[in-house]
């Protein structure tokens, strides 16, 4: 079975391994392909490579949703609240390997039998400075996790116990680094990238060694020097080399084509963009690296000079179709520019570029395919209104590719902002400036990948309630079961994929705030999504 | 800039030695819920000491404003906001050798006393702390100058506004109410406060007509309070909702605003003092 020669292929890579026929928590990278894995893992943030999020597996599906009941609930304990964000929420999606979920919420992992919701281990670490608002989850090679820290240090656990193995600094939290990502792992790449722009330094992504984590490349989102390609669209090299763009959302991978993507972050200073005339290569970005040497192959640029604080992070969805009658490689996303992006995954060439929440901050869009900026649309000392809300038109939670209906799902934000700039001297700093957001509403939106138009689109109708938002929240899942799973009013919801119907909803304590996901175990198709400090399970009655 | 865990950690060792130790605490913020809040948030260190970075911002300009710029943010020297001494310094102690000693082109700054250097640490140390916690940003950069034209903006408000709004009656005093450019702008464009008071009716399936308070409407509920104060509930797909949008002013005219309409309005209302 091809899981069991997966363990085995791992016991030679990790050289500990005794007897194969002990259940052991293990993970060889090798063996994950680009939209295929075993029903019995999630090994990946996104589930697989592809950043698709949509599962084969149809046991639960539109005809017994009526039988989906709560397996176990794991609520977090003995946390205190997390300086500058209080209760802990599940952000991350967890790994399942071998019958046990792996999760975080910053500073913590913490390991959790998913037959039944206990508690195995729980690792803790005593952070000294950085945002806790976020953590996306772990990575895995072999019997061995990754974690990444508040204050940028990237600690590898055994799975088994959660004992630490090693950590490495990656960033100097001193500068306002800080670090939340999931770390991708890549053949023996374990990747990693960093967050934070309240001062302006510098993003990367870097590559380690799963077995030492030993440095073996590093990329920076900005040219190292004038005269490097890319280096004539900064105007001189402190802006270059204090431009930000940072990397905190795990890219996708394409094992044929060995090309890596990523979502670069917003330029520095971020309201600001006196200083740093020019497009900002590679800010607010799409990139192709290779993953063996961190060499850019292609890029593509949402949001050129950005002015809006927005970054580019939200996943680049791998997938294949075929367009005018030929088959495509292809990779979509859903940017906080407000844009829906097409591009064929080989060379970065545009096939879609349109609007989906707003727009009127760009002209249009350049030969490449890319947003030109208005520059009368950018914040101004007395406010700029721009009909895309001041956190975009998207934010990091995980969308969906469905192969079935070939709509590409997001939960959108529409509305408006007003966008000021604060420091207009020639020297700005950090933020420099900020938005308002206005009349804002969220929205659930099929996307059609040939075109961009919304298929379909659900606007969560109404007022907040008393403890829980109205509006859809979290990432989205959608399997062969013709159903996508998302957050909408505290609920987790089955919708229909085609349609846009409702066709199931449990209320949770919280609104949802990861992305939900789906595997085998026993026989038995689970359903797991975190809603604020929980993590639900659900399976089919009688099963 | 995350000083506060090396405060807890080593307080005593590394402070003793200091004149910081004996300073008061810093002059709390204007508004010390958001700039805390930010600064908890974003990682950083207590707001530095506001009286000695006052005494730090002249001698500053005294002595090294000639190559690091008037604020710091560089000239012939390199800016000290990104300066990694700085960033890493806590009260002087890692910017003190450097002023003492001078290294490269820099002179060396021998006169200055163990206080006016952690004076002029925690001007650098205000410096960065004021670029970097941007919940400090709307008191900081807080302008009641729009550049605006109030008259157009006066004919802006009878043409749009005046249906609804007076300033003689709901709208008195409201340029003092919100006296700078960024409040006023965002309140009249989006008075979010207001959004909150939705009222609604709801029709059962017998017919039945109930209106009151709004307290949850979703894809999936609808629950109100009567005038009389009764809490209802029912499930949404069960009944028709009606909802009166007290917004729906300020929402049709979203759409329609120039950048200018906005600024003339602002203009106008911070003139109804």
């Amino acid at each position: 079975m091809k899981f069991n020669r997966l363990v085995l292929a791992l016991a030679m890579i990790a050289g500990a391994f005794q007897a194969p026929a002990i259940y052991a928590q293990t993970l060889d990278p090798h063996t994950l392909t680009l939209f295929q894995r075993p029903p019995k893992v999630w090994p990946t943030y996104n589930g697989d490579y592809s950043g698709r999020r949509f599962s084969t597996l149809k046991q639960i599906n539109q005809s017994n949703l009526g039988q989906l009941k709560l397996a176990w609930m794991y609520r977090i304990t003995g946390i205190p609240p997390l300086r500058g964000v209080g209760s802990p929420q599940i952000k991350s999606t967890p790994l399942l390997v071998d019958g046990i979920l792996y999760f975080t919420v910053a500073d913590h992992v913490f390991a959790v039998n998913a037959h039944t919701g206990d508690l195995i281990w729980r690792y803790d670490w005593v952070d000294h400075g950085g945002h806790l608002e976020g953590q996306r989850g772990v990575g895995m090679y072999g019997q061995w996790l990754y974690f990444m820290t508040p204050d940028d240090w990237l600690i590898s656990l055994e799975a088994k116990n959660g004992k630490e193995r090693w950590r490495k600094k990656i960033a100097d939290v001193t500068l306002q680094y800080f670090s939340s990502m999931a770390p991708l792992v890549v053949k023996n790449h374990v990747l990693v990238g960093v967050g934070g722009d309240a001062m302006d330094v510098p993003g990367f992504l870097e590559a380690r060694d799963p077995e030492t984590g030993a440095l073996q490349w590093r990329w920076w989102t900005e040219p190292l020097k004038k005269g490097d390609p890319g280096s004539d669209t900064w105007p001189n090299q402190a802006a270059m080399r204090h431009g930000g763009g940072m990397t905190w959302i795990p890219g996708t991978y394409d094992p044929k084509l060995n090309l890596l993507y990523w979502g670069t972050g917003n330029a520095n200073p971020v309201y600001a963009g006196q200083s740093r005339k020019g497009a900002n290569l590679w800010t607010a970005s799409i990139v192709a690296l290779n993953p063996d040497t961190g060499k850019l192959a292609w890029w593509f640029q949402a949001s050129p000079h950005d002015t809006h604080d927005w970054d580019n992070v939200e996943t680049p969805v791998l997938f294949d179709a075929t367009i005018d009658g030929k088959p495509r490689k292809l990779l979509a996303q859903a940017t906080r520019s407000g844009y829906f992006f097409v591009l064929d995954r080989t060379n970065g060439k545009s096939l879609v570029s349109k609007p989906f929440s707003g727009g009127n901050w760009s002209k249009g869009i350049d030969e490449k395919g890319q947003p030109i900026p208005n520059p009368e649309k950018q914040p101004l000392p007395d406010g700029s209104l721009i009909n895309t809300p001041a956190g975009g038109g998207t934010n990091w939670p995980p969308p969906s590719y469905d192969p079935q209906t070939q709509l590409f799902y997001v939960n959108a934000q529409l509305g408006y902002s007003i966008n000021y700039l604060y420091d207009t001297s020639a020297h700005p700093q950090g933020y420099g400036g900020g938005g308002q957001s206005l009349d804002t509403r969220s929205a659930l939106l099929a996307l059609d990948i040939r075109t961009g138009d919304a298929r379909w689109k659900h606007i969560a109708g109404g007022k907040a309630g008393l403890v829980k938002s109205a509006g859809v929240t979290g990432g989205i899942l959608t399997t062969a079961g013709r159903l996508l799973f998302t957050g909408d009013s505290g609920r987790l919801v089955a919708f229909d994929p085609a349609s846009g119907k409702i066709l199931w909803s449990q209320i949770l304590a919280k609104n949802v705030s990861n992305g939900p996901e789906t595997f085998i175990l026993n026989g038995k198709q689970y359903l797991v999504v975190g809603a604020g400090d929980t993590l639900y399970a659900f399976t089919l009655a009688g099963h | 800039m995350q000083r506060q865990f090396l405060y807890s950690l080593f307080a005593t060792a590394i402070l003793l030695p200091l004149p910081g130790l004996a300073q008061q605490p810093a002059k709390p913020p204007a508004h010390p819920n958001r700039a805390s809040r930010t600064a908890q948030f974003l990682g950083l260190g207590p707001a530095p000491d506001q009286a000695a970075a006052k005494k730090g911002k002249v001698l500053f300009g005294q002595n090294c404003s000639s190559c690091h710029g008037e604020n710091a943010r560089g000239g012939e020297g390199p800016n000290l906001l990104r300066s990694i001494v700085v960033l890493h310094d806590q009260k002087g102690e890692a910017i003190g050798k450097v002023v003492r000693s001078g290294p490269g082109m820099m002179p060396a700054f021998t006169n200055l006393t163990d206080q006016q250097i952690y004076q002029i640490a925690e001007y650098l140390h205000e410096q960065v702390y004021l670029a970097t916690n941007r919940g400090t940003y709307g008191e900081q950069y807080a302008t009641s100058k729009s550049s605006g034209n109030a008259q157009k903006g006066k004919e802006f408000f009878a043409a749009h506004c005046a249906s609804c709004h007076s300033v003689t009656g709901d709208l008195a005093h409201i340029g003092s109410k919100y006296p700078t450019v960024d409040a006023i702008q965002n309140r009249f464009l989006w008075p979010r406060s207001r959004q909150q008071a939705v009222q609604g009716t709801v029709t059962t399936p017998s017919g039945q007509k109930i209106t009151g308070k709004l307290k949850q409407l979703n894809d999936f509920d609808v629950a109100l309070t009567d005038a009389d104060g009764h809490y209802h509930y029912w499930p949404r797909q069960q009944v028709k909702v009606s909802v009166q949008h007290r917004l729906a002013g300020h929402r049709a005219l979203l759409p329609v605003y120039t950048d200018a309409d906005i600024h003339n309005l602002a203009a106008y209302l911070l003139t109804i003092k």
